[in-house]
């Protein structure tokens, strides 16, 4: 009945031993929020679990948004310059703005 | 595995960290992003499988991981310490991203949020049998206690059709 056999397992053996069931590394998660201000010093075990799955939905979301765009130049494959359409298109995505325009030299 | 073994005893996701290592002075890349293969694949996963995905926008992709990140640390950072509290707990995070106008993220967070924290709970059991302690603060985030407004909202959102997917496993 009870499916916490299939969960645990996944926990334990895992997808692979730095993810565990998770799409992002845990780990390497800390260390970017640790880089992101001075003021952070404890990091909950939570947290990065948190962004694991966050950063899952700000890509589906960011992805989506810039395959519409790329479809509309009609084209199959992804560019940045399509990443940058949808994050200039997205009101909560203006915090982005800076890292697709720096990568943008036009 | 490839992730050399950084420090002793560093089984997995950890649960407090003080400060287990100090940023080292050069910048290396895996400090700064997330795995592109683990990028790549989620980008994919968004996207019709006849879609093909550039280099370059894999890479713009990382950088805006990070970013978003760093974004939501900071904001849920100033709030613990205007609360005087030196932990950052998913709540905390939870409650930048619904400030920073992320609302639609919440209820398939607190939905995974709760999947782990059963996983974590029948694990401890099962493996150790105690240590639970670091739930505790954060018990309370599916009862309800968001500020704003988080309530519907999220009916056609794709993203959140990706949060029930961790519910149910193939």
């Amino acid at each position: 009945m009870r499916q916490a056999g299939a969960y645990s397992s996944m926990l334990v053996g895992g997808v692979s031993g730095r993810t565990g069931p998770h799409s992002l590394p845990l780990a390497r998660i800390k260390r970017i929020m640790k880089r992101s201000s001075e003021d952070v010093r404890m990091i909950s075990a939570e947290a990065p679990v948190v962004f694991s799955k966050a950063c899952e939905l700000l890509i589906g979301v960011l992805v989506r948004r810039a395959w519409a765009a790329a479809f509309r130049r009609k084209r199959r494959t992804l560019h940045k310059e399509d990443v940058a359409a949808a994050v200039t298109n997205t009101d909560v995505f203006d915090f982005l703005a800076q890292v697709v325009l720096q990568q943008q030299p036009k | 595995m490839a992730d050399a073994p950084a420090s002793p005893g560093g089984g997995g996701c950890g649960h407090e960290s003080g400060g287990d290592q100090s940023p080292r002075s050069s910048v290396r890349e895996q400090d700064r992003f997330l795995p592109i293969a683990n990028i790549s694949r989620i980008m994919k996963k968004a996207l019709p499988a006849n879609a093909k995905i550039a280099k370059d926008a894999k890479e713009t992709v990382q950088e805006c991981v990070s970013e978003f990140i760093s974004f939501i640390t900071s904001e849920a950072s100033d709030k613990c310490q205007r609360e005087k509290r030196k932990t950052i707990n998913g709540d905390d995070l939870l409650w930048a991203m619904a400030t920073l106008g992320f609302e639609d993220y919440i209820e398939p967070l607190k939905l995974y949020l709760h999947k782990y924290r059963e996983l974590e709970g029948d694990n401890k059991v099962s493996a150790k049998g105690g240590d639970s302690s670091v739930k505790q603060d954060t018990a309370s985030s599916h009862g309800g206690t968001q500020p704003g407004p988080i309530s519907q909202g999220m009916g056609h959102q794709g993203s959140f059709s990706q949060g029930m997917s961790y519910l149910q496993p193939q």
